[in-house]
């Protein structure tokens, strides 16, 4: 499964002491993101409109945040996605991540 | 021309029959009734109130009593704005706590130029302190007494901000207490000009208190928010005021707000804003004496 994220570029975005404030346009709802939410975001809008597996977010979570691989944390990255997705902020696509950069 | 200058005999004759046509702050509202003894009551507490004279007014409120068939030896008050009837009858003597209530849903409903907060606002040196917070957790209670003491009341229920310039507008209109806050009050603040007890409402035992005369001389002076304190009284507890992070801050104002995702982009903008030029703290209270000696430091000291 591949996601990429939707409209990142048009979220308006405060940081508060490494808590995130983000105002969605298109539906006109503000979400309250963690740093690995937002970082999250960030991963998935590094090369716009490029898809990444799910084993590749969680590898740049990892990567990113200096983390060992922990057993739940595919499943907590995965979770979080699937919360995004229904707020509109990521979606799925049928793309090999690879072809597509 | 303000209220008490019209004797008692015209004022229920101007309310029965063209209306009393008063400023509340940035709205003017017509009100009409055919009962004499909210005539009276409003006499007393909307005395110091501005007459307006040739301007628009917002809202057209009636409160009209009835007598129904199935029960015909007991009449009810019904509230009416623009016509229509947004809550269910009640019995005649709650007809002063339907009408105040009425007033703030249509300003709660209508209002969508300004960014509404659920909260109390009070100014001190032209910085308005803003007190958000959900019923129950003594926001009128503790407003009143601010009010009495050396702040100028905006409103015990509404921050109105103007997205476009930051200002806050005043509104400053009946202060109504419930159930033991009545007695803390009258024992607290006994120069308060307060109206009579309303026993059964809906929120139980209510009671108005009339704003003080230059609060409602100055409701046209607006200000900027320097302060967002979120309070809540919680019986015997010792006084704490401690300070909020910003990103909770934002989240508790913009849940509080009665039309945040219908301004949408503006109304995060504004939050933002206020979030980052305001001190915000949150407070837990049970004395008035020391919730005003630490105000008074706080407002005062910077």
């Amino acid at each position: 499964m591949f996601w990429r994220s939707t409209d990142f570029t048009s979220l308006l975005i405060e940081e508060w002491e490494e808590e995130f404030i983000v105002f969605q346009p298109t539906s006109g709802k503000t979400h309250f993101l963690n740093k690995l939410g937002m970082q999250l975001l960030l991963e998935l809008d590094k090369y716009h409109q490029s898809a990444y597996s799910e084993d590749q977010i969680c590898q740049c979570l990892l990567d990113r945040f200096q983390l060992q691989s922990a057993p739940h944390f595919l499943e907590q990255v995965k979770k979080t996605l699937r919360r995004f997705e229904e707020l509109g902020l990521v979606e799925q696509v049928k793309r090999d991540p690879v072809s597509a950069r | 021309m303000r209220v008490e200058q019209i004797p008692a005999a015209s004022f229920f004759s101007l309310l029965s029959e063209e209306g009393l046509r008063i400023r509340l702050g940035p709205f003017n509202v017509r009100i009409s009734t055919n009962l004499r003894h909210l005539a009276e009551q409003l006499h007393f507490l909307y005395a110091h109130y501005e007459l307006v004279e040739d301007e628009i007014t917002e809202f057209h409120v009636k409160i009209v009593s009835k007598r129904s068939i199935p029960r015909p030896f007991s009449a009810s008050v019904h509230f009416l704005v623009d016509d229509q009837e947004p809550f269910p009858p009640a019995p005649v003597n709650q007809a002063l706590a339907i009408l105040e209530w009425g007033i703030n849903l249509a300003i709660a409903l209508r209002t969508n130029h300004l960014l509404l907060f659920h909260s109390a606002a009070v100014e001190r040196n032209g910085n308005v302190l803003l007190l958000p917070a959900w019923p129950g957790s003594g926001k009128t209670t503790l407003c009143t007494v601010l009010a009495h003491r050396g702040f100028r009341l905006f409103s015990d229920e509404f921050g109105l901000m103007d997205t476009e310039c930051d200002e806050l507008l005043p509104v400053p209109r009946l202060m109504s207490l419930k159930n033991q806050s009545i007695d803390v009050i009258k024992r607290y603040l006994p120069e308060a000009s307060m109206g009579q007890a309303i026993p059964h409402t809906q929120k139980g035992t209510v009671a108005h208190v009339r704003p003080p005369q230059e609060s409602i001389e100055q409701s046209a002076k607006t200000a900027k928010a320097r302060w967002i304190i979120f309070p809540k009284w919680v019986a015997d507890s010792p006084l704490r005021l401690e300070r909020l992070p910003q990103s909770e801050a934002f989240l508790l104002l913009a849940s509080n707000s009665f039309n945040y995702e219908i301004l949408g982009e503006a109304a995060y903008k504004a939050v933002t804003r206020l979030v980052k030029t305001c001190h915000c703290y949150k407070l837990v209270y049970s004395d008035f004496d020391r919730v005003l000696t630490a105000l008074n430091e706080l407002t005062y000291g910077g």
